[in-house]
Order: C-alpha cells, then structure tokens, then sequence
C-alpha cells in the first residue's frame, strides 16, 4: 500500500521499457500499453477508495535519495494532486481507444513515457524530483510533434521546447536557490516541499524566487504574452498529445501556481496577486477575441483552452472558497471538455483530412451521432448548464464578485466570451449544406462511442449533481483557506 | 419523488428516451412511437399541474408547495438544491405553460409529421419543456438561472433546426449570443446578490426575508443587471434583434418558444423578484420606459413588414414591451396577467399562421395569400377571435389585460408612458388587421391549391380560440362588477393605485376607441385591395428597414471585434511577443557564435578545455568534501 504511488508513476514507464527490449510487435505493444493503463487506472481507484478529503498528504512515500543535497523520492497525494492524477489514469486509456490502430510504434511509447511524466509531476513533493518530471513530460511532446507532427511542425516542436525551456531554468534556479537558503538557514540540504514550505525567506528574495517559479507556470498554462508556442504546437501536435498538452500540462501550470505558490510563498504571491489577476482577465477576452477568426479547429480551441486557463488563474489567485473550488472544479471539467473536443477534431481530421472550418460542413446530416458528441462537447466548453464546465464558471465568477464588484464584472464576461466563437464554429462545421467532401462521411463507430461516452456521461455527472464531487475536494480547500488566512495574519 | 419533481422530469426523460432512440437509428420513421411519447410527457405533466393547481386553489395565498429533489452544491456558503416551489405566480405560469404547452405539442405533431428529423425535433421540444418548467418552479434563482439558460439552449436548437440553410443556423447563433449578453447581466447580479447575503442562505424566500441585510446603494445595480438579463430573453431595446430572426424555427416553435412562454420568462423574473423592486422604483421606471419604448417601435416596425411570422414576431416584442411595463411600474398582477391572456392569443396567431402557411405549401408573405376566409372557415374564425383580442375590443382577453395596464400607468402618473402605451394600442389593431385583412379577405392574389390540414392542427385552434375569448373575464376588475379573480390569486405585492371608477370607464372607452380606429384605418386601407407600402420616403424606407439597427449592430460590434481579433494575431502576436522571443533566440545565436570559435576542430584544444574542466570539478569536489 505504502508503494502503491511508485507503482502509479512508474508502471507506465516499466511497461515501455520492457516492450521496448524484448522488441514486441506492434500488438503486444498495443495490449501492454492498454493492460499498464487500465492497471494504473485500478491502483488510482483503490487510492481514491481509501482517500481521506479531510486528511490531508496521504500514502505518503520517501526514500532518501541523493543524500548529500538532501534530495528524497518523495511523493504523496492530497485533494489537489487526486484530481489531476485522476484526469491523467482515466484520459490515458481513451487516447490508446483512440490511437487503437496507429501503426507507428513510437506514438505508444511515448505516450507511455508522457504518462510517468505528468503523474510524477503532480505527485512529487520534492522540488527537484518535480522538476525533472516536469523536464520529462516536455520530450514525448516534443518527439510527437517533432515527428509526427503536421504543418511547420518541426519548428513548431522546436519553439515550444524553447520557449517552456526558458520557464522552467528560471524555475531551476529558484529551486537550486531555495535548497541553498534552506542549507544555510539549518546547516543542512533539503529540497522536500514540507521543509521549504516553512523556510522564512527574506522578503527580497521571495520575490525573485516566486518570479522564477511564476514564469515557469505562466508559460506553461500560458497567459497573455507568454503564449505564441500554443497555437501553432496545438496546430501541429497529433491528436493524442494535444489532449495531454491542453487537458493535463497547461493546468499543470495552475497546479503549480497552486502548490508551489502557496506552499512556498503565499505572502509573496499575494503580493503578486493584482499582477496575475490582470494578466488573467487580460486572457479570459484576449484569447476569446484572438479564437474569433481562426479556420483552422485546433488553433481555435488552442486559443479557447487559454481562455478558460486564465479564468482558471483568476480563480486560483483570488483565494476564496468559490474562485478554489471552482477553478479545481474547473481543471476537471475543462480536462474533459477539452479532452472530447480534440478528440472529436482528431475523428474529423481521420475522415476528411482537414481541420480547416471552410471545407467543412453539413455534417449533421450524414452523421447524426458524430454531430450530437461534437456539439456536445462545443457546447459544454461554452460551459452550458448541465456540463460541469457552467457549475465552474459560475462559482469563479461568484468568488470573483466576492473579491471586488469590477472583477466580477470582467470575470462575467466569460458568459459571452465564449460564444463568440463556439456558434460561429458550429455553424461552419456541422451545419450548413452537406458539401461533396462531406457526403461519404462515415457516422462514429462503436469504438469510438465507447472511448467519448466516458467523458460525455462524467461532464453530464459534474453538470447535474456537482454534489457528488464537491466532498472530495471541499475540506481541503477549506482547511488551506484557514491556514491562509493564519499566515496572512502572521504577515 | 413526488408531485413537482415528477412534473418537471417527465419532460426530461421523455427527451432522453426519444433522443437515445432518435441517435440510435436516425433514418428510420418510428412516428408512432415518437408521437406517443412526445406527446404524452406534456400530457402527463398538465395532468399532475392542474393537481398541483387544485391544491392552491383549496388553500390560503400564502400556501406553498415546496419539494426538494436533491442537494446540487454546497461549496463555503454556497447550497444550492434542485428544489421546486410553487406559490401562486407559479401556479399560473404553470398552469399556461403545460396546458398551451401540451396543445401545441399535439399540433405540433400533426406540423411536422413528415419531416426526416420529427424524433429529434420532439425530442429538443420535450426538453424545452422540462427547462422551461425547472425555471418557474425553481424555489432559488440558482436553479431558475439553469433553466433560463437550458430553454435558451432550446431555442438556439429549434430556431437553427433547419440547418441546412445557413441563414437559419445564423438566426439562432444571433439568439444565443443576444440572450448571452443579457445572461451575463443576470448572472452578475445573481452573483452580487449572493455575495450581499452570503451565508443567510439563497432560496426566494430567504432572499426575500433577508433583503434588507444588501447595501441600499447595490441594490439598484442589482435591480438593472437583472433586467438585462430580462431584456435579452424577453426581446426588449436593445438585445430584441433576435427575435424576428427567430422566426426561421418551424412555426410550433414559435408558437409555444418565442411567444406563449420562453420569451415571457423575463417577466416572470422581474415579477418573481417583485420584493426587490418594490425597493428600487427608480429602477422600476427605467424598466417601464425601455418596455413603452420597445412596444411602441416593434409595432411601427410591424406595420410595415410582409411576413406573416415577422409581423407576429414584432407585435410579440410590443405586447411584452407592455408587459414591463407593468412590472416596472409595480403593477405585477397586472403584468402576469397579460402574459397570461397573451400565451392563449398569441399562440393561436401563430397556429393560426402556421396553418396558413402550411395549406399554402410554406407561403410566408402575406401579398401572396388573399381570399383564405372561405376556404380556411376555421383558421379564419379562431384567428378573428384572436386579432380582436390582441387589438383589445372587448370582451375578448387582451382588452381586459391591456386596459389594467394602461390604467396602470395612469393611475402611477407615468403619463408619458401611458401615452406611448395608448398609442401602441392604435397601432396595434391597425397593423394586426391589415394582416387579417390581406391575408383572409381581398382577391387570391396567387392561385394556391389549398393542403388540407389534418385535425391535430385545427382542434387545438378551435381551445384557444376559447381560451383567447374567455380568460379575460378572470380579470374582471370590480368597476365593471367583477372582483379581479385573477389579481387575487396571484397576489403579488402591487403598488397600491387608485383610480376613480369614472377615470376607469373613460380609459376603457379610450382604449376601445383606439381598438375600433385601428381597425377602421386598417379596413379602409387593406379591407377591399391589399396594396402593399410604396417604399418612398425617407420614413417609409427607415421602417421599412427595421431602422438599420442590425446593420448598425455590425457596424459598430461585430465588424470591430473581428478586426480587433486580426490585430491581435498580426500585432500583438507576431510583432511584439514573437519580436521579443526572437530577439533572445537571435541574442543567443550571437553568443553561441562567439562560443563556437572556441569549437575549432583542434583536438589538442579540446583535450586542453577536458583537461580544464576536470580540474575545476576536481577542485570543487575537493572542497565540498574535504572542506578546503
């Protein structure tokens, strides 16, 4: 039980790495890339059984690692980190439905190395351990869109690794800093989250510190004038890791914001707080007007991914029990939302060879079913009620209201920002007159109804009875709330 | 599960069912099937809601039926429950909405009969139903916001439902987005509100008991941001664009969406937020003044339009720019009222249009039909009955409803408004019966074989016909020996007004008079000959144009943000964030290239460069370890 965690980061790893030196077929590796999902996804189940909301860190590992600097294995799940780790265990076995008849063995094995990656970074509690997960998720990106890419994707693949390099070295050297401070501040090493999170910082220091963990973050989620690599490396990523790129990593920036941001230095970020929150409104309509004219599908929903993020960012630095527990709920829903949609873009790109809206057209009357997912899923990124996406929105513009009357103004927006497109796309795409490309259209097959109907039926299960999952994440939110507001006070 | 929950999910699974069978095979014709249930869900629910009205009607004006299904959030002071209420506004909404509602389903089913996608179009109407029936038996506007915006997701679906013309699926993108615009008004000042009384719980009821805990200075914000949201989904200056647009849905959508019910939902809000108003009667004001304006100006725009849906569509917006009127001066009965006589006469103009338009093989315009009188004797009769009761000729039920509003106006010493609201009653009849006329009398003026219409369509015509002829009486006000039954049992908190009964029986006459001109000018020019409007003149051309407001909306919004958006990708991206990174990327090439001299090729040099850097990890190693 105590291992169960190391089992979840590394099976998928393991398993491609076994596959890979015995040189399996391309079915075995099929069925090993599938069996280590579905494994992963059952020892996540048994996590979430035996979870505690109340209880805080829980299945706990550490185990000294590079002893000298004070640098442990050290993993842990709270509330936080169970729903992002939830995301990627029930996301992962709907991509392999997904690339069921891909051909080209790399696609499995990275995809497998991208699972250890993202699990790990959201798991590890120490800064160093996260740091070189988060280094790791970066190179199956870069392989996907570096060689099975469309478009300009070579150098695509390369302005994405550079620009999210440039994040995370200033966040390596917070992170070498933070060590150093805390060896001089004791005497000896430590990188654990626990211990740097009680490190008092001289208020100098802090600031840059959190900058470098900041700039990290906010080229990851991207916000506003951090963001040119998102378009085009959505354009060109295949399908499968532009679902992991805006439903697991760009919230991993959120996640950081989140955990390291607090944990490390809460008094400082809120000292940030007015500058993230501007960047974040500057977002949520920058992206939506910047979605209006794209043709091409992929950008247009890259560029509306930035807008929910930022509105995800909003909710995360207000500080309140409905801008977290929104922008938490948010990171779930968004995940599947935007999970469908790409998804639904991927099948497009399958049967007609474009994601271009203008040669599209009239789908819905040759394929019902492909036109009720993908309006479905359209429409609950404009956060329709009944999808968990309006339950989101609504509770960040309430904590929004509640942090002051002429945010909550700008944060509202997000009731119109999002149609601005949505309608307009739908329009092109699945309604209108049935063009000649069109008409052989073939309607969704059982494999693919089964891989969408997951994410269509937990969307409906936010939407229609957010009851169900708030328990899971409200103690927590409410306990991080409290002890906020101690160290507000001690500030 | 019992009484109200049943009655709002009925209409929900039935649209589940009927889509899951409708997806399952979308070609096959299961129009049995698809009528038994379509039909029987609404059926089902006017059943158990006239139960639910028997129940009120046996029981004092505070009784209230309350049923909680389940808990939907709780988050901080956030709980929110799928709860529903019904008090006696909602009992009459609820009575109007399932009764109309289910007679316009069973037309509905001889309409479309026929059409390839008849389950899915049952499928959005049950929905719309269930969504429709969630916002007015909400018991918190939480709940009331889901269903606002499920029946405006409706009403995109049905409006667009023949997609394949892309102007269609314009039309219902334009009522999405205008309705938005007025959500993001509610949603504002639901949130406001909330964060006003955060933690003193958030139902109508606690709301209302704990009002006066809200900052006097936000409550008018509060008031108005409502009302935006009121002025979209009611199709008030200036988010009512839509509307007439709206009309590209087949015609028992509009029937039962945009004119008996939906549309009528932001007088409803306003009405059920009454005790909030009462404390804002600026606001009140400002809502009155916006519904005089908006019904005066869809009915000038009426006069001049030649399709048959459109000119119902304008004269929709005029009768709820009445309604509001009457909410905004605080006479709420008399309000709901008019929604109520409304739902009856102006759903059977629609059927009766859509009947029309159907025997003439989808024939919209109106200078195209002609002479229907004799060959349609029931479509003509119910549809006589209806114009005269939206031109308010007594006894028919917009006289009644009509004349309670102007008296109110008159009686509030809103003169202006009166005025505006007297004058619109003119219009009103002049342009309802120069439709009546072109339409039913005159020469054919295009030879139409006439289809046969099937008993679905015409019996529901023959009920409200009666209904349109009778339900006014309910509202007989005691100057005419009545004791305004109706007003007495919604028993909303009205302004209290008086008027003498000599004032009452002058306005009366007045607006009778104003009935009877409209007609006579309509006769005179459209009774014998139909001749349609020269277009000359500035005027004529104006209104004719509907003013140039669609074309000044794309001006001055759309056309703006499209190019703000190629700004942004051709400036902000690529000039400045791409010049940016760039300039790094290049500054580092710069260096790399004075690196790279370094890189020679020379092996002597490198073995001098490892040489170096060993040493100096060397050195380091030995002074971490051993202290040096």
């Amino acid at each position: 039980m105590e291992a169960i965690l190391t089992y979840i980061i590394f099976l998928p790893v393991l398993s491609a790495f076994f596959l890979g030196i015995s040189g399996a077929s391309l079915g075995w590796l099929r069925v090993g890339a599938i069996v280590s999902s579905l494994a992963v996804l059952v020892l996540s189940a048994i996590v979430l059984n035996g979870f505690d909301p109340s209880g805080g860190m829980q299945f706990v590992r550490i185990v000294p690692w590079i002893q000298n600097y004070g640098i442990s294995y050290y993993v842990g799940v709270d509330a936080l980190s169970l729903v992002f780790l939830l995301l990627i265990v029930l996301l992962l076995p709907i991509l392999y439905i997904y690339i069921w008849k891909e051909q080209r063995k790399g696609y499995w094995y990275n995809m497998m190395l991208l699972q250890t990656g993202v699990t790990g970074a959201v798991l590890s509690l120490d800064v160093i351990l996260f740091y070189l997960f988060w280094e790791t998720m970066l190179l199956p990106i870069f392989i996907m869109i570096g060689r099975y890419g469309s478009g300009r994707f070579r150098y695509n693949a390369m302005k994405i690794v550079l620009m999210t390099i440039l994040g995370s070295m200033s966040m390596f050297f917070s992170i070498l800093y933070l060590g150093y401070s805390f060896f001089e501040a004791t005497g000896s090493w430590s990188f654990a989250y626990n211990d740097l999170s009680g490190l008092q910082l001289g208020e100098q220091a802090s600031i840059w510190l959190a900058a470098g963990f900041l700039l990290a973050f906010a080229i990851k989620i991207p916000l506003v004038g951090f963001h040119t690599w998102m378009a085009p490396a959505y354009a060109s990523s295949p399908t499968p890791s532009v679902v992991i790129l805006s439903s697991i990593m760009a919230k991993l920036g959120i996640y950081g914001i989140w955990r390291f941001g607090y944990g490390l230095f809460e008094g400082t970020l809120l000292h940030y707080a007015p500058t993230i929150i501007f960047f974040a409104l500057m977002g949520l309509i920058f992206y939506a007007i910047h979605a209006m004219r794209e043709q091409n599908l992929r950008r247009m929903f890259a560029y509306s991914s930035g807008s929910h993020l930022s509105l995800i960012a909003l909710g995360v630095v207000l500080a309140n029990h409905y801008g977290w527990g929104g922008a938490l709920y948010f990171v779930a829903t968004h995940a599947l939302s935007s999970a469908g949609i790409f998804l639904m873009i991927g099948l497009l790109y399958k049967r007609t060879r474009s994601i271009d809206m203008s040669g599209l057209g009239g789908i819905a009357a040759v394929a019902p079913k492909f036109a009720f997912f993908f309006a479905f899923f359209s429409l609950s990124i404009a956060a329709i009620p009944g999808t968990g996406g309006f339950v989101a929105e609504l509770m960040i513009i309430i904590g929004a209201f509640k942090h002051s009357m002429w945010i909550g103004f700008v944060a509202a927006l997000t009731m119109v920002s999002a149609i601005l497109y949505i309608f307009r796309m739908l329009q092109e795409v699945i309604f209108g007159s049935t063009g000649a490309n069109i008409q052989n259209f073939e309607d969704l097959s059982v494999r693919e109804i089964l891989m969408l109907l997951p994410l269509l039926l937990l969307l409906l299960a936010t939407g229609v009875a957010p009851s169900l999952f708030m328990p899971l994440i409200e103690p927590q939110i409410n306990s991080s709330l409290i002890w906020l507001m101690q160290m507000r006070g001690g500030f | 599960m019992s009484l109200l929950s049943l009655i709002v999910l009925i209409p929900f699974f039935s649209s589940l069912l009927l889509a899951l069978v409708y997806l399952a095979n979308p070609l096959r014709e299961r129009y049995a099937f698809y009528t038994a249930v379509g039909v029987l869900a609404p059926v089902i629910s006017t059943i158990l809601a006239f139960q639910a009205g028997w129940e009120m009607l046996g029981n004092g004006a505070e009784f209230v039926i309350r049923e909680r299904l389940f808990e939907w959030i709780a988050l901080g002071e956030f709980k929110i429950a799928v709860a529903f209420m019904v008090d006696r506004l909602s009992a009459v909404m609820l009575f109007f909405i399932t009764f109309i509602g289910t007679l316009i389903h069973i037309y509905a089913a001889g309409y479309m009969r026929g059409d390839a996608g008849y389950g899915k179009f049952f499928s959005f109407f049950n929905l719309f139903m269930g969504s429709m029936l969630l916002l007015i038996l909400a018991d918190n506007p939480i709940i009331m916001f889901v269903g606002w915006e499920l029946v405006g997701l409706c009403s995109y679906l049905l409006i667009g439902y023949y997609y394949s013309d892309p102007a269609n699926v314009r039309a219902a993108n334009k009522a999405f987005i205008l309705n938005r615009i007025g959500d993001f008004g509610f949603i504002s000042a639901l949130a406001l509100l909330f964060v006003a009384l955060e933690g003193s719980g958030y139902t109508f009821t606690a709301i209302q008991a704990n009002l006066s805990m809200v900052d006097s200075g936000l409550l008018p914000w509060i008031g108005a941001l409502l009302f935006v949201g009121a002025m979209g989904k009611s199709a008030q200056i200036p988010l009512y664009v839509w509307l007439p647009d709206a009309m590209a849905g087949p015609t028992p959508v509009s029937a039962l969406i945009h004119a008996a019910t939906m549309v009528t939902a932001g007088v409803y809000m306003v009405a059920r937020f009454s005790f909030l108003y009462n404390e804002i009667p600026q606001i009140g004001e400002f809502i009155a003044s916006i519904g005089a304006l908006s019904a005066l100006f869809a009915a000038i725009i009426a006069i001049f339009q030649e399709d048959i849906k459109k000119i119902l569509a304008y004269s929709t917006m005029s009768q709820l720019g009445y309604m509001f009127i009457a909410v905004g001066l605080g006479a709420y009965s008399s309000g709901i009222f008019h929604v109520f006589t409304h739902a009856f006469f102006k759903a059977l103009l629609f059927m009766g249009a859509g009947a029309v338009i159907l025997a003439l093989h989808h024939e919209q315009n109106i200078f195209k039909m002609g002479a229907l009188s004799g060959r349609l004797k029931v479509v003509f009769g119910t549809m006589l009955i209806a114009t005269l009761a939206i031109s308010g000729v007594p006894p028919f039920a917009g006289f009644f409803s009509k004349d309670a509003i102007l008296a109110a106006a008159f009686a509030s010493e809103h003169y202006f408004i009166w005025g505006v609201g007297t004058l619109t009653a003119f219009l009103t009849a002049f342009y309802m019966f120069r439709l009546f006329f072109v339409v039913f009398l005159g020469p054919a003026r295009k030879e139409h074989s006439i289809r046969p219409l099937s008993k679905m369509i015409t019996y529901p015509l023959v009920v409200l016909a009666i209904g349109s002829a009778t339900v006014g009486l309910l509202g007989l006000g005691e100057a005419y020996g009545g004791s305004d039954l109706f007003g007495a049992f919604v028993a909303l908190p009205d302004q209290k007004m008086h008027l003498s009964h000599r004032n009452e029986y002058l306005l009366a006459a007045l607006n009778t008079l104003m009935g009877f001109l409209g007609i006579g000018l309509a006769y005179r020019l459209f009774g014998k000959e139909a001749k349609r409007w020269s277009g000359d003149g500035a005027w004529q051309r104006l209104a004719i144009n509907k003013f140039y407001v669609d074309q000044l909306y794309e001006r001055i919004f759309v056309r703006p943000l499209f190019g703000i958006s190629h700004f942004f990708e051709r400036v902000i991206d690529r000039l400045v964030v791409d010049g940016i990174i760039n300039s790094i990327v290049f500054g580092y090439l710069y260096t790399g290239g004075l690196f790279a001299m370094l890189q020679n090729g020379k092996v002597r040099y490198y073995a001098l460069y490892i040489l170096f850097g060993v040493s100096l990890v060397s050195i380091f190693m030995l002074s971490a370890l051993e202290g040096l």
